[in-house]
């Protein structure tokens, strides 16, 4: 599958649409986060991902990425991180943030690693993916749901950002 | 009233004059059919006098697997509302509904039942009724009307109507509290025990910081006997760990010839599709799109 889909050609009034200015515009959520806000920080990705113009479905997916990835900074970094939302060129962007040591994670496995993921495919637990292995498997779904995902460990700590794209209605 | 649930709802006998608090509609109806389901099977004659009236309580006994038509056709079940029944006009009397009941204990042994479950809502209480200051006094009746029959009466309490003082003061007349097996209870997620069909109910968020009573209720499930459902109905949001739970218990139980039905809304159900339950011989995933 290829992001092909999610990527309207021809579409400047898009980033219009997502409330955001483009990749490097201010994002239209910035939140930080601690075990104690995983669910305010749901909420708050679920309604800035509607207003984005995602459906259901995608929003859901969306939400699930926010909550795994930041799930992951709670559970397996520092406990606490900032997620921001924000988007632009037809994308809807979900980045997570913290300062934790990069701890060596599992990879992000999914289809969208490499090439893009369109619908989340069903087919992937027959085919000896690691859905058993109890860490990691929350970045294995957001490697499944998001078109994107990009790991960037730096000195200062970890940044994911995973990108949806925002399909005309 | 501080019930401690000591008594399921599928432990009651002959005689027993039971109170059953719930918190939502939905616990009630469950808990009601379970109660209801258990007595068409033991052969008793079953009334629910409810607010709910007849219809809604028809659609949601047979929603829960009840052969509701059959048995009000055969005179073994009626659901009804309570005036003319406990109320008159919308006044209660002690007296007059303590013999309502006798009557009705008296009837049932004339139709040749071996006995009488009656579950009553007592939501009626709240309205302004005239006479409902004796509603303990209704509550000793009824102990004495039962003493020595094959009746018993489930009176049904919603725990967040009703005040304290008022469920304190009809408590002691009762012979067992029931409540459903609750595992997790908060503002955003409720995990407790189904038992009409039996399996596990959850609703509300659903993550991994709920990973020990859910871990909990699964093991319990997975004890309990025959087909099982896992009811995320009201589940909005359930994360990869405590799907992956459930998926596993899933797998366990249908491996050991049992059917699964994993029910809940199309996004949850997308979660368990990524994983392969939609092919797993013996685990039904029903995508509830109402």
């Amino acid at each position: 599958m290829s992001d092909q889909g999610y990527r309207p050609a021809g579409q400047p009034g898009r980033a219009e649409a997502g409330r955001g200015a483009g990749p490097a515009g201010p994002p239209s959520l910035d939140q930080n986060f601690d075990a104690g806000s995983l669910y305010a920080l749901r909420a708050a990705v679920a309604a800035h991902a509607a207003a984005a113009g995602l459906s259901p479905q995608r929003v859901y997916d969306v939400v699930v990425t926010a909550h795994e990835l930041a799930a992951n900074s709670v559970v397996h970094g520092p406990g606490h991180g900032r997620l921001r939302l924000w988007a632009g060129d037809g994308f809807l962007y979900c980045q997570v943030s913290d300062d934790g040591p990069a701890e060596p994670e599992p990879a992000v496995t999914g289809n969208a690693a490499e090439t893009g993921n369109a619908a989340g495919a069903g087919d992937a637990a027959g085919a000896g993916m690691p859905w058993h292995a109890e860490h990691g498997h929350g970045l294995w779904v957001v490697g499944q749901v998001a078109d994107k995902v990009s790991v960037d460990h730096g000195r200062a700590g970890t940044t994911v950002t995973a990108s949806f794209g925002i399909t005309p209605s | 009233m501080t019930a401690d649930a000591s008594t399921q709802v599928t432990e009651l006998t002959a005689d027993d004059h039971a109170c059953l608090t719930f918190g939502e509609a939905e616990e009630l109806f469950d808990l009601t059919a379970a109660f209801v389901r258990d007595g068409l099977a033991a052969g008793l004659k079953v009334m629910w006098l409810s607010d709910a009236g007849p219809g809604i309580a028809v659609k949601e006994l047979t929603r829960r697997g009840i052969a509701v038509e059959p048995a009000m056709a055969a005179g073994q079940l009626a659901a009804d509302g309570c005036e003319g029944r406990l109320l008159s006009g919308q006044a209660f009397s002690a007296d007059a509904a303590v013999g309502w009941l006798s009557g009705q204990v008296a009837a049932s042994r004339e139709q040749g039942f071996r006995g009488l479950r009656i579950a009553v809502d007592m939501g009626w209480a709240l309205r302004p009724v005239t006479g409902v200051e004796e509603l303990p006094r209704f509550e000793e009746g009824i102990a004495a009307a039962l003493a020595g029959t094959t009746a018993s009466v489930l009176c049904q309490y919603d725990r967040e109507r009703f005040d304290p003082v008022t469920l304190a003061s009809v408590a002691g007349f009762h012979t067992r509290s029931v409540a459903a097996a609750t595992y997790y209870a908060d503002a955003v997620l409720r995990i407790c025990r189904q038992y009409a069909p039996p399996g596990v109910r959850i609703a509300g968020e659903l993550d991994y910081q709920a990973e020990e009573p859910l871990a909990r209720a699964l093991a319990e499930a997975v004890r309990l006997e025959g087909d099982l459902v896992v009811n995320m109905e009201g589940l909005a949001f359930i994360d990869a760990r405590c799907t992956l739970m459930i998926a596993d218990a899933a797998r366990t139980m249908a491996a050991s010839a049992r059917m699964v039905t994993l029910r809940c809304p199309p996004e949850v159900a997308s979660g368990f599709v990524r994983l392969g339950m939609a092919g797993v011989p013996g685990v039904r995933l029903v995508t509830a799109d109402e």
